[in-house]
């Protein structure tokens, strides 16, 4: 086979796209001719060359084509977290359930301990949204101070008692736990 | 992870994220070949963009019954394409060709030669990718397509063949033609 016949076939070998027939006749070739080998050599330098070629991706590419789909209306909306119907609860029930957690929430909040000797009681925790009343507020701030630190360091947490150096008082000015002098 | 063809239908059922994930996915490598068919950065990102609306737009008649980026790459040739053809009917020049550079220009580009070991790990300097990038713009575009999918975005003789419509032996020739033409432009030690 002449050079001007298995130059195609050479090209496709580049490509590892020639059959294995063909592969044996293009290392037949190019064994026995030195200018199909720098060709051979060539083709395969301008097929990498075209790699080089290529641009990088604007920044505001991904904006641009969003925009475009959806002013063409080519794109779905996208989801909302809540439908159109309900959309309307949507604050209120956050409210609800913002408040709900502040109160279930330990230290400032309604929280439930067990005392020795004691029956621990379940507060239902206000989920509803109505407001609360005079009564309820008034509970709230007896649970409150029931459970002061400072009585639970007294009663069953000895432990506090023992970062109360000799002579330390309670009147210390950095009192150990607690925190709330005079409940 | 699911499959382009897979998010493909999801996007026609209308996830608007099985979509994104597709431009996700594909964006870079729409750009880079309409870059390479435009030969310009500006009217490849243009080019890229419609062919982003012409995929969702087809999103309602696709059918898998070929690989995900086979129709990708022939709805981005036909998009290109027009865009290119839609730029020339408005009398705007399609900047194929960089200034102070023209037709006559002699180039005496010195390709790798017989003695380097791997002329693939050759390193094209900026201005012989210059240089190649005008000779890529001016072949015909049927060859141009052929070659920049096959050795450009790897794809496979047989899908170049899907994308451009044409049978396989006649990409083999097409990017066997490309090949000397590119030769033949970009060194004048090389004969056609």
């Amino acid at each position: 086979m002449g050079c001007r016949d298995i130059r195609e076939t050479i090209s496709a070998c580049v490509d590892g796209e020639a059959s294995p027939e063909e592969a044996a006749l293009v290392r037949e070739h190019l064994a026995s001719c030195e200018r199909c080998r720098v060709l051979e050599r060539q083709m395969r330098a301008v097929g990498a060359g075209v790699r080089q070629v290529g641009g990088s991706v604007q920044d505001r590419f991904r904006e641009k084509v969003f925009a475009r789909l959806e002013s063409e209306g080519a794109l779905p909306k996208r989801k909302k977290i809540f439908p159109a119907a309900w959309r309307w609860a949507a604050v209120p029930l956050a409210a609800a359930a913002g408040f709900g957690f502040l109160l279930l929430t330990p230290g400032d909040g309604i929280r439930e301990r067990a005392t020795p000797g004691t029956t621990t009681v379940r507060m239902e925790s206000p989920v509803s949204s109505a407001p609360l009343t005079t009564e309820d507020r008034e509970m709230i701030a007896l649970i409150d101070l029931l459970e002061d630190p400072a009585d639970l360091d007294a009663n069953d947490d000895p432990e506090g008692m023992d970062l109360l150096a000799p002579g330390d008082s309670a009147d210390s000015p950095n009192p150990p736990r607690g925190g709330r002098s005079g409940a | 992870m699911r499959t382009d063809e897979e998010l493909m239908l999801l996007f026609r059922e209308g996830s608007r994220e099985a979509f994104e994930e597709l431009f996700t996915r594909h964006h870079r490598a729409v750009v880079r070949f309409a870059w390479r068919m435009t030969g310009d950065p500006s009217a490849a990102e243009e080019a890229a963009q419609e062919i982003f609306l012409r995929i969702a737009r087809a999103a309602p008649t696709y059918r898998p019954t070929a690989k995900f980026t086979t129709w990708m790459y022939t709805v981005a040739r036909r998009a290109t394409l027009n865009y290119l053809r839609d730029t020339k009917e408005d009398g705007e020049k399609v900047p194929i060709l960089s200034e102070g550079e023209g037709e006559g220009g002699v180039y005496p580009v010195q390709l790798p030669g017989p003695n380097d070991r791997n002329p693939e790990q050759v390193v094209w300097e900026a201005q012989l990718t210059e240089r190649f990038r005008t000779a890529l713009g001016e072949l015909p575009e049927g060859h141009r397509a052929a070659f920049i999918l096959n050795r450009g975005d790897g794809l496979s003789y047989e899908e170049v063949a899907q994308v451009l419509g044409v049978t396989v032996q006649a990409v083999k020739t097409r990017i066997f033609r490309a090949r000397m033409m590119l030769l033949s432009r970009l060194s004048k030690d090389v004969s056609a």
